[in-house]
């Protein structure tokens, strides 16, 4: 049983991955969640979750020749299964993106959530695929200008696939931004609920300082907190999990001539 | 020497002419300038006008706009742009020669204002805003332009119909069509 999301919002700088992981981390209060760093061009969950010296990671998954198990690249890192990304450069250019999709379907086979730390870019295969292969993104945006337009975008992507939305979080809130009044307007153009809103923290920089997820490097920081409630606003409805790997192992055939 | 005296001559990079801004800012963001461009309209060159306008760049992503002849900062500046095409004069400076300028919040602009606002160009915006730093992004002084944004339905109907467009377009690129939601 598994419901697969992508955490996506189409710009940088939202604080996706520290968002993955601490939606993950309260989700895993009650489900067996596995988060999977999707965004092979530019890999950071590894620093965030002190596995900057992992063996082996999803980089060596995505390569044909390469003779690596999916449990190889599965690390129990904070009540969660944690698949970091490499960050060489010749891992992400020997890397088959195609391959993604066994990578998650075999992953499904194990988990009620699987979370996907999506690219923050829309401008390749690799960068799309995450939002294919999720049954629905949950859209981290700023409460600015350039981040609803590229999470609207992000959005229309996911949709194009049949993939909906979850919800919106608004992360990194400046205490001088009226997020409510954004919010509400907001949700008239992106589906599902305003899962919460984050304030920005220096707790967050501290704790990809020390190689940890903020729920763990600082539980009770205002910014953790809201990532928890967040997470309990998120309905996560498992499925079938034959289903989601039938689904992910179908995806990425090459069109017929 | 221009916008308020607070920016040093700087070293003559290059001079050239333009057909329009995207060109321009695109050969900037190329090179990571840091210093400022100086765009003179042909027509006010002939007309023997001074109507030129000053951008300056921190990596070659646009920091402050400024229009001498009608003392406009910022945006506003911006409108002095429009058209082309330009004769351009780039110069360089070392980073901490524009710091004091860089703080005079009135003579600022995002930092892919220009492109939005000049270049029709979605690739140059979205390299700009790449490498444009975090701290720049996630600056957004004036609330009230997200709150007219969420006003104004045309414009956001008109991103999600170019967003759909472009993902039916790269998914037979990338052979994903079959996976493209029929409804």
């Amino acid at each position: 049983m598994v419901e697969a999301f992508a955490v996506a919002s189409g710009k940088g700088g939202t604080g996706k991955t520290t968002s993955t992981l601490a939606l993950g981390m309260a989700l895993a209060e009650e489900h067996d969640v596995t988060v999977i760093d999707a965004d092979t061009g530019m890999a950071n969950l590894l620093f965030h979750t002190g596995l900057g010296d992992a063996d082996v990671t999803l980089h060596d998954l995505l390569v044909a020749d390469r003779d690596a198990a999916v449990d190889d690249a599965v690390y129990d890192r904070f009540g969660m299964s944690v698949v970091p990304c490499g960050t060489s450069l010749d891992g992400f250019a020997a890397a088959d993106p195609e391959r993604l999709r066994d990578v998650v379907a075999a992953l499904a086979a194990d988990a009620d959530v699987l979370l996907l730390d999506s690219p923050a870019a829309l401008g390749s295969k690799s960068a799309v695929l995450p939002v294919v292969l999720a049954d629905r993104i949950v859209v981290v945006l700023q409460p600015t200008v350039p981040s609803l337009s590229d999470g609207l975008k992000v959005q229309e992507y996911a949709r194009s696939y049949g993939t909906s939305t979850a919800g919106v979080l608004f992360n990194r809130v400046q205490p001088d931004e009226d997020v409510e009044t954004v919010a509400e307007r907001a949700s008239r153009y992106f589906g599902g609920p305003t899962l919460g809103s984050v304030p920005e923290s220096d707790a967050v920089r501290a704790a990809r300082r020390a190689g940890e997820p903020l729920l763990t490097h600082a539980p009770t920081d205002p910014a953790a907190d809201a990532f928890r409630e967040a997470a309990a606003a998120l309905d996560v409805r498992p499925g079938d999990a034959d289903g989601v790997a039938d689904r992910f192992r179908s995806a990425v055939v090459p069109d017929r001539p | 020497m221009v916008v308020d005296g607070h920016i040093p001559e700087g070293r003559l990079r290059r001079s050239r002419t333009d057909a329009d801004i995207a060109e321009t800012l695109a050969g900037v963001l190329d090179r990571e300038l840091t210093g400022y461009v100086v765009f003179e309209p042909q027509g006010s060159i002939l007309r023997g006008d001074d109507e030129r306008a000053v951008i300056t760049f921190d990596s070659g992503v646009p920091v402050l706009a400024y229009h001498p002849p009608s003392d406009a900062g910022g945006a506003d500046a911006l409108d002095a742009l429009s058209g082309g095409p330009f004769h351009v004069e780039a110069y360089d400076l070392p980073a901490d020669a524009l710091s004091e300028a860089h703080r005079v919040e009135a003579l600022r602009v995002a930092p892919a204002a220009p492109a939005e606002r000049l270049a029709t160009d979605d690739a140059l915006i979205e390299r700009t805003r790449a490498a444009a730093s975090d701290d720049r992004l996630d600056r957004d002084p004036d609330a009230s332009s997200v709150e007219a944004f969420l006003a104004d339905e045309d414009r956001i109907e008109a991103i999600r119909q170019e967003a759909r467009a472009e993902a039916e377009e790269r998914a037979a690129e990338w052979g994903l069509a079959d996976q493209l939601d029929e409804g």
